[in-house]
Order: structure tokens, then C-alpha cells, then sequence
């Protein structure tokens, strides 16, 4: 295994801090993200207060920390039960016979004609709004074009040579599935999730900002990030926080998936 | 396995192997596909609508705050035909798309297809424009971090990253604060015209030219690696026509084919770029249908959304087929 | 402009107008925070003004159908009422000009202005009124706000052209408040025979500007009534209007609405978020008109229909445990004033009690231990018989503003400290009816906007905890004190202005000793304009802006 280049640690890194945000956010931040103090609202960043503080006096930095837990869960499960619909789909379309691939597909444009804020917002129309509900919205949202490309991915490895060698060697179905078509895909598959993570985490701020997001008080940033955007020409820090640990999650989660791809195609 | 496959493999895999006739049934079996596109999304709107909790009579009469009388909630219900069994209803309305009608708005009291008809052009003229300038910016990008070496794809990678990562709400606000309140450049909200057009324009352009730029660059790697390529360096060709004259054409391919998808992520955008920006559109007045529970409207609107976005899919193929002369021979 | 003069008049003209321009600029930078309406300067007629409204856009221009603000607003400008109010709380004339009832209080007969039109030829007159009650009152229309403002209304009798009797089925002390409102305004008979969906698009009305197109989703446009003979009595000027036209916008997003106010491209905005406020009066460009909503105040409603605020002790307490000044004071930057009133600050009859509303969470944490909540589990919360104690709060993200919403959260950080568990839930409008309408709420803050302490009755005789055919009912405290009901409606009844003072101060006791409520403020409603906008005023019945003072300084 070749030595980590210099961006690949600095993404360990970024990745590592956000991992104890969200599992062990006492840990980097003593203070309790939910307490007032309306007498020391809106100040900006100092010793004191790090990120300074909300429009209740609550410390800024403390709140994005514990943040992280339900930000990067929306962001992480929203991708899983877009990418699990999307392999179940693909594998379907991309595998099945043509009848099924037909119609797997006619779906599919279903889907993706269908606008993706209208399905997470009938979906949390008709559930109520909720972290639960925005994951499952968001994931709903972008499946088809997870499933899309997966099809694709299933179709083209399929009529590969190496499979071709497998079906050859005598390899049975599940094998071929599973030792050849399977990892090819996979690969792939963890470029789209990492990209997934950061669209995720940014369709959630959406659905925040139309009033449809995580219920008050939790700390999520796409909630943090909307919330702040009233009094944005006031009062910068409560945008510019949460939207910089939006897009660290989403580069980091971005590079090192790129990365990791650069690998398995150097090797 | 990288997005260049996925453009090839994506493309239709009905062909038969004559020409001439294999066009022409390649074509109908994507029109009939289209059509079954168009009812299945029809359909799923409907059933999707009905599992909304809440009286729709309600929703013509002014919403559940009104306090509309029995007798007015049971004009209403007779009016719209909603007293009939569910799959009744269902099927009249298949009918009625059939024949054009697109029904009438419950909140706006008027024919969806007007409404539609109002609203329609200004969300798909943002839309085109939007995706225009996405691809501008991606290839500028992506042509200008080429030019710096390890450096500049490196910056122009991290630009790209930033860029898809970035919600519009929030950067719309970023714009107006910045080119309308602070530098009184451009208008803060709608005005007639293109100068109205290009802050909106800006603000759907740069996520999604942070993600076509990521799709292109992947491909880019991959072109940049094949045989041909080398060979044309071999043959003494400078860095920035290798990109141009051969390279960019194979990587733009994939970004083509996610453009019809793209038009479609581009209307969910417009939902919030049009509210902020105070633009009539399509977007908005879904929003506003969906929180109105105004059945019909919303019907509408995703029926001539899908309408739009399977032409403009078929147009992408067509278009791919004549591009690509790979496409054209028989698939296995 | 359009005369035409010499060219050295013209010349001496200007330079006068300039003189005089910048003699009012001074002195009205002299005389400290620049009020709207007042100006010494000559008004010029001309020049397009353009609104930008925060509410949502009306799905019907006529305020007959539906009758919510948003068509209170632009309505102000091409429709008018019967009689008006003035700043004191006087009921002035306005399209009526005398009013007399009968001592049963069961009539009440109107003289009406003579030699006025509808913009559309059609003369006002005593038939006129009667066409538009019962338009009002007809089902189809689909009245809601003018319906039961007019549910005392038994028929209209022309006595002659420019006489009208309301006959009343019972006694209203509230029908001349009511008549002041936009949703009761006098619309042409012949535009009422039109069909409903024209009628919508554009109403013919009397006002000091007509209705010429409405683009949906884009603007209204208003044109000037030359033909304008009818302001209301506290009116600055009589005559037509000055100001050409007036282009009303539709900007839902605050930031931007307020942006587009700054760039000059609007010159009025409605809905001005607190920190706005603040910015716009330091600069010299904009200033600000506050005219708070009549009707009820904005409060917290205490669900007293079921556990756990069927039991007084737990609403006391959970009324003390809210610290609401120090949120009031922080998140509206001192443009709210903190209200201990059922009723809005400007209804005349109004009743506080301060005393009642004090952040005292000791006696909170007694009254709960009193009332048996005296155990607390794991995460803080107060349990009786392994039941929470959980407040259900529906929040409507279309009506409470951002700053309104932070106030809910820290009422319910405060409240945690007591150990009551508020669980707030942002929902969009329909939805947050439909949780109302199912009775899934212990806690919700519902605005309600009319013209006098009329508004009581609706809000908490027991009769409107009977849902409408919708769902929908008035009464979301579920106050049912048949002692109140009673002082309530003999106030309705009574014509004595004493005795209904008398009687809304003892219903209001009640409201407010019960602790059904929790008042926070007044509804809000403040306008942001630029300086060079003159002669804006609030109508001071319903708070709407009217144009027809105002106009353009170059």
C-alpha cells in the first residue's frame, strides 16, 4: 500500500474531527448547545464564544459540534437509502433479463422526471417534518440518479470480458455476481456516495429553509445555516460556520472518495 | 469503471442492426416509452396526493382556515367530482389528459394549463440559462486549471467541490448582499428583462457546474490516459489542443447525457431560486400548489415537467446517436 | 408632470419646487425620527409607486371571498367602506355619512354621500349596499371574515336612494367596528353580477384607485380614480389621488424584499423583520411605519381542553416558567413592545394585567409539585402516573416570523428548567390547521386580526369550540366558563358605551386571571418606505397602508 499523500491525511483528519463532532461532541465542545442567554445575543467570534453566538445567546461553536451527529446522519443515511433503492433497482434493470430491464428503466425516468423537491415534499407533507422524515425525503429525492448510474454500471460490467471469462471458467451466477460484477461496481458506487453525502447534507438545508427541516430545537447546520440567513447582512458568523463545516463534510467526503478511485485505478 | 462508461451504457439498448428502418423503430419504441413515462408519473402524482391528510374540498373553498359552510364544501365536492370512488376519479383524469384538459386550480381558480401556460416559459427560460452558464463554467475551469499543471487542478478541483456543495438559498442571499446592497450593480429581485435573469441565472449555474466540472474531470483522467491521446502527444501536440481538439469531447460526452437529468434538478432549484429572487415561475407556484394541496395544479405541473424532461431525454439520445458513431453498431 | 410652461417660468418653478424640497428636508431631518405622514411641502401630483407585499399573493382580489390581510391590503386601495375609524377610536364617515339605530338596537339605518360613483359608472347608493350584503352573505360566494361580521344581519331595506336599514337579529354592539373593514367594502352592483373568477381578477370599487391588471405571480396594477370623490373624514386632502399608479409586488423572501427596498427598486415594503427595522431608521434613505394589526394581540394559546392544561395550577405555571421579555428584548431589537393583553394595544377597550405575566420560576416549581407533577425522569422532565408533562406546539412557519420562532424556542428552553417537555413543530399552513382542526396541540400561537373587542367572543365564548364544517374552530384555548359567555355576549348586545367598556374589562379579567393565555405582543405589522415616499398613513381601523395621502418627492 502506497504512503498517503499530504491531502489524503489532511482528509483523514477533517474526517476524523467530524466523526467525534457527532459521536462524542462533549469532547470537543464542554458546553450545552441548547442553552439561552438572551443577553448575549448576536456576538461576534471572540475567546469566549468561538463562533460567537446565535440570536438566543447560544454559543455558536457548541452548537455546530453537536450538529454534526444529526447533520452527518441525514447526510450518511440519506445516501444509504438512496444508493440501497438505487442497487436494488439497477441490479434489476442492469442484470435482468430485457423485459425487466425495459421496464426497471421506464421507472426510472419516471422517477427522475418526477422534480426530486416535489417527492421529499409530499412525502414530508403527508409524515410531518422530523430528521426522520428529511433523511427519508432526501434519499427518496435522489435515488433515481444513483439507480441510473448504477444500471448503467451493471449493464456495461456485465458484458465485459472478465465476466464473459467467468461464465466461461463456469463460474455460477452468484459467484460471477458477486466476485466479478459486484467489486467493479463497487467501486464506483463509492465515488457516487461520497458525492452523496455533501448533495445530501445541502438538500436537507433546503427542505430547512422552506420551513420543512429538523423540529427546533436541534442543532442540524442546514437548519443552523437557514435560521442564520435572516439576518445574514448583520450578523455573518451564523451562516459562515455552519455552511463551512457543510462544505468541509462535503469535500472531504468528495477527495478522498476521489482518491481512493485514483488508487484502484492506478493499481 | 468511471462516467464515460456509464455514458455509453446508458444510451437505449434496443437497436436492431439494419439502418433506416432500425431509426425509425429505435424511435417509436422511444416515444411509446415516453408515453408510458407520462402516465406512470400521472399516476403515482395521483395516489402520492390523495395519501396527503386533509379534505381536498377544502382546498378549493380557500384551505382548512376558511370556515366554509356545508353547503359550499358539498357545491364543491360535486363541482370537482370528488365524491366518486378513488379509481373513478383516477381514470377520468387519465381521460381528461388525454383529450389536453389539465382540470381547474382549486386555490387559483382558473385552468391549470393557463396557469401552467403563464408560468411555464420564465422557469424554462432559468433553466436553460442556468444550464448554459453551468457548462461555461465548467469548461472555463476545467480548461483553465488544465493550463496550471498539478497546481491549478488541484485549485480547480477544490473550486468544483465548494461550488457543488454550496445550497442556493443561501448563495442567492450571498448575491443580492453582494452585487445589489453592497456594489448596487444588479437588481435585488425580479425585473423584466435580462438583467433580471442574471443573478437568479448565477446562483442555479454554480452548484451545478461544480458537479458537471467533477463529472468531466473524472472523464478528463480518463481520456487524458487512453492510447490515442498519447499518441498525440507523442506526436509533439501542446497540452491545451490535446485538451481541446480530442479529450474534452470524449469527456463532455457523460456531461451531455446527466444534462437532461440536470434540467430536471434545475427545476427542484428553481423552487427556491424563484421564491427568493421573487421570479414568476413554475417552481414557485408549485410550492405554493403543494401547500395549498391544490391537487390539480400540482398534477399539472409534474405532467409538463415530465412531458419536457422525456423530450428533452430523447432529444439528448438522438442527438448522442448522431455524435457518437460507437452507438450505432449493435449492441450485444 | 404634463403642463407647459415658458421656459423661464418653468426654470423659476423648479428652482422654487427645489427650495421648498430642501426646506422640508431639513426641517424634517430637524424634527428628529421622520414621520411618514407629516410634511410641509406642497404634494406633486404623478410618478408610479411600487409595493412589495411579504404575504402571500390573494387568490381572489375581492375582498368579499375568503377575506383574509393580504387582501385587506391592496383592497384599502380600490375599495371603501361605510364608515371608518379615526386615531381616538372614533367610528368616522366615510361612504356613509350619518347613522342612527333604534333603540331595540335591532336597525340601524345609514345616510349614505351622495354624488359617488363606482369606477365603473355604476352609482353608489342604497341598493348598491344592499346588492353588497347580500353578496357577503351568500353561500357561493364563499365569505368567510365578512360572513361572520354580518351574522347578526337579518336583511337590508332601501328606504330611499341614499337611505339603507340594516335589520339585525339581534342586538350588535360590534356592526359599526365591522363596517370599517375592507372585507365589508361597498364593491359596483353591476361588477358583483359578473361571474366569481372575473369579479376576482378585477373588482370595481369607489376608491381613490381602480384595479387596471393583475399579472399572477408577478404585480397588481393600480391606476388613479379620476373620478375620486369619497376619503374618509380624517382624510389629509380631498380629490383625486396623487400619485398615477401603483405597481403591488409579491416578495415572500424577507431578505430580499428588503434588499430590493435599499437598491430603491421598491418603495414600500410590508412585514419589515426586526433587525431591518433597526438598519432602515439609522440610514437617512428609509423610514418606518408602525401600525400594529387590530383584533387580538399575538399570544401563546393554553389548550385548557385537555391534560395537561385542563388543570389551572399547570397553565399558571407554565406561564410563569416562560422568560419572555428577555427573548422579546433581544430578538426584536426594541421595535416589539411586550404585551399583558388578550387584545392589540390599539383596541381602546383593552385590559392589562402585568402582574400576571412575571418569569418566576420558583413559584412555577410549586405549582407543579402542588398540582402532583412531582417526579422527574432521566432527561429532566416532570412525569405523573408515567404520563410527561408534554406541551404539543404546532408552529406555522407562513405566519410566525424567524425572530417569533427563536422566542418559541427559548420559552422552551426556559421552560425545560420547570421540567415541561415543549415540543415544537414547524409545519406549513394547511398542515398546522389540520393538527388544530384534530385537536393535536396543548400549545399554539394563532393570529386573529378584527376591528374590536368583538374579537373576544369569537375567541373564547364556548360556542367556538364548535368546529365548522372544515374543521375549523376560533376557540383554541377551549375556554369554557359559561359566566364568561355571558358577560360576552350581553356586551355584544348592549348600545351603551359605558357598559361594554365595563363588561370587556370583566371578560378580559377573566381571560387573563384563568391563564388560558400567554400575550406576547402585537401583531406586527411594520412598513419600511423610502423618504421621498410623503403622506403614507395606516388606515387606524384595520392598519392597512393607504396610499390615497401620499405621494412622490423628486
Amino acid at each position: 500500500m502506497t504512503r498517503p499523500s499530504i491531502t489524503e491525511v489532511v482528509c483523514y483528519a477533517v474526517i476524523l474531527f467530524l466523526v467525534v463532532c457527532a459521536v462524542a461532541p462533549w469532547m470537543l465542545a464542554p458546553g450545552d448547545p441548547l442553552a439561552i442567554d438572551p443577553s448575549a445575543a448576536f456576538q461576534p467570534p471572540s475567546f469566549s464564544h468561538l463562533f460567537g453566538t446565535d440570536e438566543s445567546g447560544r454559543d455558536l461553536y457548541t452548537r455546530v459540534v453537536y450538529g454534526a451527529a444529526p447533520s452527518l446522519l441525514i447526510g450518511v443515511a440519506a445516501t444509504a437509502i438512496g444508493i440501497a433503492l438505487a442497487v436494488v433497482l439497477g441490479t434489476a434493470a442492469g442484470l435482468g433479463p430485457r423485459w425487466l430491464d425495459f421496464g426497471t428503466s421506464r421507472l426510472l425516468e419516471v422517477l427522475f422526471a418526477l422534480p426530486g423537491l416535489l417527492l421529499a415534499l409530499l412525502f414530508i407533507v403527508v409524515y410531518g417534518p422530523g430528521i426522520a422524515t428529511s433523511t427519508i425525503a432526501v434519499g427518496l429525492a435522489t435515488a433515481p440518479g444513483y439507480a441510473r448510474i448504477i444500471r448503467s454500471q451493471m449493464r456495461a460490467v456485465s458484458t465485459a470480458p472478465y465476466v464473459e471469462a467467468a461464465v466461461v471458467l463456469g463460474r455460477g451466477g452468484w459467484q460471477r455476481f458477486s466476485r466479478t460484477i459486484m467489486p467493479n461496481v463497487g467501486a464506483s458506487l463509492f465515488v457516487l456516495v461520497t458525492l452523496g453525502v455533501g448533495q445530501s447534507i445541502v438538500w436537507a438545508s433546503s427542505l430547512s429553509y422552506l420551513g420543512l427541516g429538523a423540529k427546533p430545537p436541534t442543532a442540524e447546520w442546514g437548519a443552523l445555516l437557514a435560521a442564520g440567513r435572516t439576518y445574514i447582512s448583520s450578523f455573518w458568523w451564523l451562516t459562515f460556520f455552519p455552511g463551512l463545516f457543510i462544505v468541509l463534510s462535503a469535500a472531504a467526503a468528495t477527495v478522498l472518495g476521489r482518491s481512493w478511485q485514483n488508487r484502484g485505478r492506478r493499481a | 469503471m468511471t462516467f464515460a462508461a456509464v455514458h455509453t451504457a446508458g444510451a437505449d439498448l434496443d437497436s436492431a442492426s439494419r439502418p433506416g428502418g432500425r431509426a425509425l423503430r429505435w424511435l417509436i419504441t422511444r416515444l411509446a416509452g415516453c408515453l408510458f413515462v407520462l402516465v406512470a408519473a400521472a399516476t403515482i402524482t395521483f395516489f402520492a396526493l390523495r395519501l396527503i391528510p386533509g379534505d381536498p374540498a377544502q382546498a378549493v373553498l380557500g384551505g382548512p382556515g376558511s370556515q366554509a359552510s356545508e353547503a359550499a364544501l358539498n357545491h364543491a365536492r360535486e363541482e370537482y367530482g370528488l365524491n366518486q370512488p378513488l379509481i373513478v376519479q383516477y381514470l377520468l383524469q387519465l381521460g381528461r389528459y388525454a383529450t389536453g384538459d389539465l382540470g381547474t386550480s382549486y386555490s387559483l381558480h382558473e385552468p391549470v394549463a393557463t396557469v401552467i401556460g403563464q408560468q411555464l416559459g420564465n422557469t424554462l427560460i432559468l433553466a436553460i440559462t442556468s444550464l448554459a452558464a453551468a457548462w461555461l463554467f465548467a469548461l472555463l475551469l476545467a480548461m483553465w486549471s488544465a493550463r496550471g499543471g498539478r497546481i491549478g487542478t488541484a485549485i480547480g478541483s477544490g473550486l468544483e467541490i465548494v461550488a457543488a456543495a454550496v445550497p442556493h438559498f443561501w448563495l442567492a442571499t450571498v448575491l443580492i448582499l453582494l452585487f445589489s446592497s453592497t456594489l448596487g450593480w444588479l437588481p435585488a429581485v425580479n425585473v423584466p428583462g435580462p438583467i433580471g435573469l442574471v443573478l437568479p441565472t448565477i446562483t442555479l449555474a454554480v452548484p451545478l457546474a461544480g458537479f458537471l466540472g467533477q463529472v468531466m474531470r473524472e472523464s478528463l483522467l480518463d481520456a487524458t490516459a487512453s492510447p490515442f491521446v498519447q499518441s498525440v502527444r507523442a506526436r509533439g501536440e501542446s497540452e491545451l489542443g490535446v485538451l481541446w481538439r480530442h479529450t474534452l469531447r470524449h469527456a463532455a460526452l457523460p456531461a451531455i447525457s446527466l444534462s437532461a437529468w440536470a434540467l430536471g434538478s434545475l427545476i427542484s432549484g428553481a423552487v427556491v431560486v424563484e421564491t427568493i429572487f421573487a421570479r414568476p415561475g413554475i417552481g414557485r407556484t408549485l410550492l405554493a400548489a403543494v401547500s395549498d394541496r391544490d391537487v390539480p395544479l400540482v398534477s399539472g405541473i409534474v405532467l409538463v415537467v415530465a412531458l419536457v424532461y422525456v423530450l428533452m431525454t430523447v432529444l439528448a439520445d438522438v442527438m448522442d446517436r448522431l455524435a457518437d458513431p460507437r452507438l450505432r453498431v449493435t449492441r450485444r | 408632470m404634463s403642463f407647459s410652461l415658458p421656459r423661464r417660468s418653468i426654470t423659476r418653478f423648479s428652482l422654487s419646487m427645489v427650495a421648498l424640497s430642501l426646506t422640508a428636508i431639513v426641517l424634517a431631518g430637524c424634527a428628529g425620527e421622520p414621520s411618514a405622514g407629516g410634511d410641509s411641502a406642497t404634494p406633486v401630483a404623478g410618478g408610479t409607486l411600487t409595493y412589495a407585499s411579504g404575504d402571500a399573493e390573494p387568490t381572489c382580489l375581492d375582498p368579499h371571498v375568503g377575506g383574509n390581510y393580504p387582501q385587506a391590503l391592496v383592497g384599502t386601495q380600490f375599495v371603501e367602506s361605510l364608515v371608518s375609524e379615526n386615531a381616538k377610536g372614533q367610528i368616522i364617515p366615510w361612504l356613509a355619512t350619518k347613522w342612527t339605530h333604534g333603540s331595540d338596537g335591532l336597525s340601524w339605518t345609514f345616510s349614505l354621500k351622495p354624488n359617488v360613483k363606482f369606477t365603473d359608472g355604476t352609482p353608489f347608493d342604497a341598493a348598491a349596499v344592499k346588492a353588497n350584503v347580500e353578496h357577503i352573505q351568500d353561500p357561493a360566494t364563499g365569505s368567510s371574515t365578512g360572513y361572520l361580521a354580518l351574522a347578526k344581519v337579518k336583511s337590508v331595506t332601501v328606504e330611499d336612494p341614499h337611505t339603507v336599514t340594516f335589520q339585525l337579529s339581534s342586538p350588535d354592539s360590534a356592526l359599526l367596528e365591522s363596517l370599517t373593514q375592507p372585507w365589508l367594502a361597498m364593491e359596483s352592483p353591476t361588477a358583483l353580477k359578473r361571474a366569481q373568477a372575473v369579479n376576482c381578477q378585477t373588482p370595481v370599487g369607489t376608491g381613490p384607485f381602480m384595479v387596471k391588471d393583475w399579472k399572477k405571480q408577478d404585480s397588481i396594477t393600480l391606476v388613479r380614480n379620476p373620478h375620486y370623490t369619497s376619503p374618509p373624514a380624517d382624510a389629509k386632502h380631498s380629490g383625486k389621488a396623487y400619485l398615477n399608479e401603483i405597481v403591488w409586488r409579491f416578495i415572500p423572501d424577507s431578505a430580499s424584499r428588503y434588499a430590493a427596498l435599499q437598491a430603491g427598486e421598491v418603495d414600500v415594503i410590508d412585514n419589515a423583520q426586526p433587525d431591518t427595522i433597526v438598519a432602515a431608521k439609522k440610514t437617512k434613505a428609509l423610514t418606518e411605519l408602525n401600525a400594529p394589526r387590530p383584533g387580538a394581540s399575538n399570544r401563546i394559546e393554553l389548550n385548557s381542553g385537555k391534560a395537561p392544561f385542563n388543570d389551572e395550577k399547570v397553565r399558571e405555571a407554565f406561564v410563569k416558567s416562560a422568560d419572555v421579555n428577555a427573548g422579546i428584548k433581544s430578538l426584536f431589537f426594541g421595535t416589539a413592545k411586550r404585551s399583558y393583553s388578550a387584545l392589540s394595544s390599539v383596541e381602546k377597550l383593552g385590559y392589562s394585567q402585568p402582574s400576571l405575566f412575571s418569569y418566576d420560576p420558583t413559584a412555577a416549581n410549586t405549582l407543579l409539585d402542588q398540582a402532583g407533577w412531582t417526579q422527574r425522569d432521566s432527561s429532566g422532565y416532570r412525569v405523573k402516573d408515567g404520563v410527561r408533562l408534554s406541551v404539543v406546539f404546532p408552529v406555522s412557519t407562513n405566519q410566525s416570523i424567524p425572530a417569533e420562532q427563536s422566542l418559541f424556542q427559548q420559552i422552551q428552553a426556559t421552560a425545560k428548567k420547570t421540567g415541561f417537555d415543549v415540543q415544537l413543530e414547524p409545519m406549513d399552513l394547511s398542515s398546522w390547521y389540520t393538527a388544530l382542526a384534530k385537536d393535536q396541540y396543548n400549545a399554539v400561537s394563532a393570529p386573529y386580526t378584527k376591528v374590536g373587542p368583538d374579537v373576544l367572543r369569537i375567541l373564547y365564548d364556548s360556542a367556538g369550540i364548535t368546529p365548522a364544517p372544515s374543521g375549523y374552530f376560533a376557540n383554541l384555548s377551549q375556554l369554557n366558563d359559561p359566566q364568561l359567555d355571558t358577560l360576552l355576549t350581553q356586551a355584544s348586545a348592549t348600545t351603551d358605551a359605558t357598559t361594554r367598556a365595563d363588561l370587556y374589562t370583566k371578560a378580559q379579567k377573566i381571560i387573563l386571571g384563568g391563564y388560558y393565555i400567554l400575550p406576547l405582543y402585537d401583531q406586527q405589522n411594520h412598513y419600511l418606505l423610502r423618504t421621498n415616499v410623503v403622506g403614507l398613513r395606516a388606515l387606524p381601523s384595520v392598519s392597512t397602508p393607504t396610499f390615497y395621502d401620499a405621494w412622490l418627492r423628486r
